[in-house]
């Protein structure tokens, strides 16, 4: 059943800006990384909810990832470091000086012993939840742009399967690896997600933001934004594109002009069958697709640009991370 | 005790207009005119020469007949003279032939080309191609429509909107600029320039204060695009300035003389002006909304009014005089042009006085006032060469001072230079005005690429560079094919010859001696590629400062 | 070679036939020994102009930590106790020669307007035009028979693509600028005429010419003449916008990028003795996506700055040259929605190394979080009388148009005496 009404109902102010979050099955609790260098709580439940700082090994700069493992949560940012936090006593336990490079996303695998990340200096690396320890460290992307700028690698996914793990660069360069042995098994090429300008404002812009394997670990879906025109802004349609695996056979390209801006959150139904999308430019918005036929089930948008989106179990609740806002959005299917 | 000025309705203006057609239509006879027009070169020059003998200052001789030719078409018809023009000057009757010539320059359809040319530099300095405004100048060229006309159209375009949206041009690329449009008009039709006493009273001229320059621009203040492109003004509005003690004062609607507009009550209430204010709001900028009602009480059209009702300081009239003579002579009776003012005398005080009045009574026609210069001594007179020439200054009008072609006069003389002295004769005695037509679309391309000569100006060095190497220069001017100059001295054998013909082409006169063995020489060293070194030949004369210079 | 050859000999020599097939032996300016001996009396500005306006945050004056600092961190220079943003790794052991201006307050965040006021030092006025910069110094620095052009512009991009001009220093003073390509238009001659053609049929000119001008005291005729002049010198020198003429060493020291290429060229320009050199590089407008647009520039700026001021170091030429970065305005300290910053010109950065400047210095402090400047405020002028005062040029000299004078610097200008030498 393809949700047709998913609305924000309701939103949380603050001065900040919120790029990453976790919920708990649980609970209502929610954990969020922000611009002001912190990992907050947050629950969600209460009247007029109190967001409540973790202690101790703290960012020095900001949270761009989060992942909850057990009673642990795991984030990472700009000052190239992981930070392991007990949830209970809301203190960090681990600290890991682990790239060269600003991170830029994380994620944990389907058993929940490891957790990948992915950085600037174009490394996804894996490591094990329990102990911190790196288990590999590897590569395709190049460091360098076409252009003779420095890249960046902003999007890594884990197949549901545990066989697979991808991830997704600036140039629109997605590689595909295997989970266990790390050796690189497929590529596949988005290169409309990369707008290069050589005549106006010789830069570039745009980049793969988000990757996300359906439950059934047969495809892949990437995120990032068409061409751009103009890219002194975000002005460009949301993109889509999904292939199937492992062929990297493409069978959706959708592009969006009435909510412009990044994908940066891609979240399959449980059952396959519709893809949520959430994203931005100046504001945020919240796309659902049938995934079979990319018809377009539902759209709306909300104030914030929406960095990251959760779900709880029963995909009725979604909590976005947004520009100065924690929203939530709820689903009658 | 600053005069205010009634509130005039428009009646009375009509009638003036009116007065004035009148008097140009009595004048309209062309025996009478042509003698009213000597008898007016005859008073220029009795005002120039008493100065000169009042001085002590010996003027420069007249210019001869060839640079006469040269000189008089370049002003009139906006190009150099043809090879055929220049034989038929110069063997015609001596006495006769300057005020003929004069006469079939301004009666010739190069005439309105050129003056439309002139004008639009004057109002838009070229700074849109804006074809649509250039054929709305073209036809009042054509017309020889008056000055104070023109004045109207331009500064109140809503009147003429109905059936000519053309003239709003010039108000419209700076409707987004209140100084601009505040200065630009004042320099423009009034010959001053206030831009100074914005900030704080005039620093050098006592005459312009803050009160003058926020009176100025009280008149435009009203003044709104809607999305769709019209003109139109609002029902209120008014201008506060501070001074530079700190005092904030409220601006009258003032024009330069000091006289101010009684500005009537608002006769709507706040309810109806908050919805008539929306109303303008929405136009600006809303494509599909309609046009706003517009005001009874029209600034701008209070404006026009003082400026043509002023004859104690007279800026509008005297204004143009005074350009005009510059675009002649190089120098205006007042210079520089936009420095209108009591601390900055006219070189001639009577001569522009009457002028102006001249002007005023024949109801603003420039072409008639044109007519009358050029056939004055003072305009005929040759360069000044000798170093003596800096002790007596350029103010006497002693000598003639080389002024640089405008972009279309070079464009143009470029093409009449390239062209073959035959094909030229067959097409000024066949459809000359349809031909004249082509030129003036052919010379467009290259004329945007030059620079407009203002005060002072220089020729840059990416101009000569342009005309030394680029491509585009031996395509459209040295062309070797049968109808262009290159192709018809082809066919000349002897190259004395050839620098003769060359000569007049494009120097438009006959070539010295030394200059024809120089050009015999070169050829000769050439013989194996003579049409490569006939080309190198009219280069050479194209890119010297005789052909790119009026002297 | 081994003798020892003045600038001046060398680009006579370029002007005439004979050094064409010689053009080579020009080749020696690439190497840094042969570059000591020629004289140079002169000074050159080399602006580098970053179009559109970039972000001080991410540059000189960076704020990390702070809800307007954004998620770079700051790292620290070769001047003690001043840090600049981890943007710039290869400019920060760099800064000995590097005054940076932090306090900046220019009120215009508007890009033309903020263009003109920067590039004119003032706020302009209807019916005056004020010369930009370049032709100011090539005015007061320039040769006025000079074989080099002595102020070149170079603007590739299309956005805010400006040229700049003389204004009431007449067009002599305008800049040879270029655009699509990184060679000046029609500064090589046609096929269509040889070279000794092209030669005399100049000298055929020149003949005319003369019997024309003699005697005649118009400015405006005199300058037709010099303009012809100096075209064989100018076209003599299209080899010094040849950068394939450098080792390849030195190219991959300015990096591969345009910005680099034209950056090579500059110093070419310079060390020829074009007293004025400006390179755009647009465009770091950065509304949206501020991080990522500036992690591109910066290191473009940051390989291609070190490069020219070690470069320009190596050949003795850096204590003769000022080197500017600059743009219409900073950026704001607050972070919009798409992750960008918009205009903001209350409180930002500007550069100033080499010539007459005080190295290693840094001048105003900003609030903490880069609101406001609270110490040191300077305007555009008070940055151009700077400017001219490293050169020595006497920054409220005035110039006479009409009867007004203009002193060159706006009224009221002073010049930051702390970052002079």
């Amino acid at each position: 059943m393809i949700p047709t009404n998913l609305k924000k109902t309701t939103e949380w102010r603050f001065d900040d800006i919120l790029f990453c979050i976790a919920s708990d099955t649980g609970s209502s609790r929610v954990w969020f990384g922000s611009s002001d260098f912190n990992v907050y709580e947050f629950d969600t439940s209460q009247e007029k909810p109190e967001r409540t700082a973790f202690t101790g090994d703290s960012h020095e700069s900001y949270v761009t990832g989060i992942v909850r493992v057990g009673n642990t949560l795991i984030s990472c940012g700009y000052d190239r470091r992981m930070v392991w936090w007990d949830i209970e006593s809301k203190h960090s336990i681990r600290r890991v000086d682990a790239h060269d490079k600003w991170i830029r996303a994380i994620v944990a695998s389907p058993d929940r012993t490891r957790v990948t990340t992915v950085a600037d200096d174009m490394q996804c690396k894996v490591w094990e939840v329990a102990t911190g320890n790196l288990l590999a460290s590897f590569s395709d992307h190049q460091s360098m742009t076409p252009h003779h700028f420095p890249s960046m690698l902003y999007a890594v996914a884990a197949s549901p399967d545990g066989k697979w793990i991808s991830t997704g660069d600036r140039v629109g360069h997605v590689a595909i690896w295997d989970a266990m042995s790390f050796a690189k098994v497929g590529e596949i090429e988005t290169p409309i997600m990369y707008t290069w300008d050589p005549r106006a404002r010789r830069h570039s812009t745009g980049g793969i933001r988000s990757l996300a394997f359906s439950p059934d670990s047969q495809f892949l879906a990437v995120g990032g934004v068409g061409k751009i025109g103009n890219i002194d802004h975000l002005d460009g349609p949301a993109r889509l594109e999904v292939f199937r695996l492992p062929g990297g056979e493409r069978t959706l390209e959708l592009e969006d002009n009435k909510k412009k801006g990044l994908i940066e959150q891609i979240v399959w139904s449980p059952d396959g069958k519709w893809i949520l999308t959430a994203g931005g430019d100046n504001n945020g918005f919240v796309t659902v697709h049938d995934a079979d036929s990319g018809v377009l089930a539902h759209q709306d948008g909300q104030d914030g640009h929406i960095h990251a989106m959760t779900h709880d179990q029963e995909f009725s609740n979604f909590h976005a991370a947004s520009h100065q806002r924690i929203t939530r959005w709820s689903m009658n299917s | 005790m600053i005069p205010r000025l009634p509130l005039l309705p428009f009646e009375s203006l009509m009638r003036l207009n009116l007065a004035a057609l009148m008097i140009f239509a009595f004048a309209g006879s062309s025996e009478l005119a042509a003698s009213e027009v000597m008898e007016l070169a005859k008073r220029i020059d009795d005002h120039i020469n008493h100065r000169l003998a009042e001085e002590n200052v010996q003027p420069t001789e007249l210019v001869d007949a060839a640079g006469f030719l040269r000189r008089v078409t370049l002003d009139l018809a906006g190009r150099i003279p043809s090879t055929s023009e220049l034989d038929a000057y110069l063997s015609a009757d001596a006495k006769e032939r300057k005020q003929q010539l004069v006469q079939r320059l301004i009666e010739s359809p190069d005439f309105a080309y050129h003056q439309r040319n002139q004008l639009d530099i004057l109002l838009l300095l070229r700074q849109e191609h804006n074809d649509q405004w250039r054929e709305y100048l073209l036809e009042a060229t054509r017309e020889n429509r008056s000055w104070d006309q023109l004045f109207r159209e331009v500064i109140l375009p809503e009147d003429t909107l109905s059936t000519d949206p053309r003239p709003v041009a010039f108000l419209k690329r700076r409707t987004n600029d209140l100084d601009a449009m505040t200065n630009d008009t004042s320099v423009t039709w009034f010959g001053v320039n206030i831009a100074c006493a914005k900030c704080h009273d005039h620093p050098l001229v006592s005459d312009w204060t803050q009160a003058h320059y926020y009176g100025m621009s009280a008149f435009f203040k009203r003044t709104f695009q809607t999305r769709q492109g019209f003109l139109s003004e609002r029902f209120d509005g008014t201008t506060k300035y501070t001074n530079t003690d700190g005092e904030e004062h409220e601006a009258d609607f003032m024009f330069l003389t000091g006289t101010k507009v009684d500005v009537p009550a608002l006769e709507i209430d706040e309810e109806e002006l908050k919805k008539l204010n929306e109303q303008i709001k929405t136009s600006e900028s809303d494509e599909k909304a309609d046009s706003p009602p517009r005001p009874e009480f029209r600034p701008r059209a209070y404006l026009v009014q003082l400026a043509l009702a002023d004859e104690e300081n007279d800026f509008f009239t005297r204004n143009i005089a005074n350009r005009v003579w510059a675009r002649l002579f190089g120098r205006g009776i007042v210079h520089p042009l936009d420095q209108m003012h009591s601390e900055n005398a006219p070189s001639h005080p009577e001569l522009l006085s009457e002028l102006a009045s001249d002007l005023r009574e024949s109801g603003y026609d420039l072409r008639r006032l044109i007519h009358a210069i050029v056939l004055t001594d003072a305009y005929a007179r040759s360069m000044m060469r000798d170093s003596v020439a800096k002790a007596i200054g350029e103010a006497s009008f002693a000598a003639a001072v080389p002024r640089p072609l405008s972009p279309r006069q070079l464009s143009l003389s470029l093409r009449i230079a390239g062209t073959g002295p035959d094909t030229l004769t067959q097409w000024q005695s066949d459809d000359w005005a349809k031909r004249r037509d082509e030129l003036e679309r052919q010379a467009d391309v290259t004329a945007r690429r030059l620079a407009i000569p203002d005060d002072g100006f220089q020729v840059s060095v990416s101009e000569a560079l342009w005309f030394s190497n680029n491509p585009s220069i031996e395509n459209d001017f040295l062309n070797g094919s049968n109808d262009c100059l290159v192709g018809h001295l082809k066919q000349i054998e002897s190259n004395e010859e050839v620098a003769d013909v060359v000569s007049k082409a494009v120097l438009s006169r006959q070539a010295s001696d030394d200059e024809r063995q120089a050009i015999a020489d070169y050829l000769n060293a050439r013989s194996e590629r003579r049409e490569n070194g006939l080309k190198q030949v009219v280069w050479a004369l194209m890119s010297s400062p005789e052909f790119r210079f009026n002297y | 070679m081994n003798q020892s050859i003045n600038r001046r000999t060398l680009l006579k020599a370029a002007g005439t036939t004979a050094i064409v097939s010689n053009m080579a032996a020009l080749n020696v300016l690439s190497q840094p020994s042969f570059a000591n001996e020629l004289v140079r009396g002169d000074k050159s500005v080399l602006l580098l102009w970053l179009a559109g306006g970039a972000s001080q945050l991410e540059t000189w004056d960076p704020k990390p930590g702070r809800p307007t600092g954004g998620p770079f961190a700051k790292i620290r220079t070769s001047i003690p106790g001043i840090e600049i943003s981890e943007l710039l790794p290869k400019i920060s052991t760099r800064l000995n020669e590097t005054a940076i201006i932090r306090s900046l307050n220019t009120k215009i965040g508007d890009h033309g307007q903020g263009y003109e006021l920067m590039d004119t030092g003032r706020v302009g006025e209807p019916g005056v035009q004020f010369p930009h910069l370049g032709a100011m110094i090539a005015h007061e620095l320039g040769q006025l028979d000079s074989r080099v052009p002595d102020y070149v512009s170079m603007y590739t991009s299309t956005e805010g693509r400006r040229q700049g001009s003389a204004g009431f220093l007449g067009a002599r003073y305008n800049p040879m600028f270029l655009t699509d390509k990184m060679i000046p238009e029609d500064i090589r001659r046609h096929e269509a005429i040889t070279d000794v053609d092209h030669q005399d049929r100049a000298a055929l000119r020149d003949f005319f010419a003369k019997k024309f001008v003699r005697d005649l005291a118009s400015p405006s005729v005199s300058s037709h003449e010099n303009a012809y002049e100096r075209v064989h010198g100018l076209m003599a020198c299209d080899y010094l916008f040849d950068i394939d003429r450098e080792r390849q060493a030195m190219r991959d020291h300015y990096g591969p990028t345009q910005f680099g290429q034209q950056c090579l060229i500059a110093r070419r320009l310079v060390e020829a003795g074009v007293p004025f050199v400006k390179v755009a590089r647009a465009w770091w407008d950065s509304h949206g996506q501020n991080f990522e647009t500036h992690r591109e520039l910066c290191a473009d700026l940051d390989q291609c700055m070190d490069a020219l001021l070690d470069d320009l170091k190596q050949r003795g030429l850096l204590e003769k040259t000022l080197v500017i970065t600059l743009g219409e305005f900073g950026r704001t300290p607050q972070i919009n929605g798409s992750l960008g910053r918009d205009h903001f010109a209350n409180a930002w950065s500007c550069t100033l190394s080499g010539c007459g400047i005080r190295g290693g210095s840094v001048f105003g402090k900003t609030d903490e979080d880069g609101q406001t400047v609270v110490e040191g405020e300077m305007n555009a002028g008070d940055l151009f009388a700077t400017i001219f005062s490293a050169l020595g040029i006497q920054y409220d000299k005035e110039y006479m148009v009409g009867s007004r004078p203009i002193p060159i610097s706006d009224f009221g200008s002073e010049p930051c005496r702390e970052v002079l030498a």
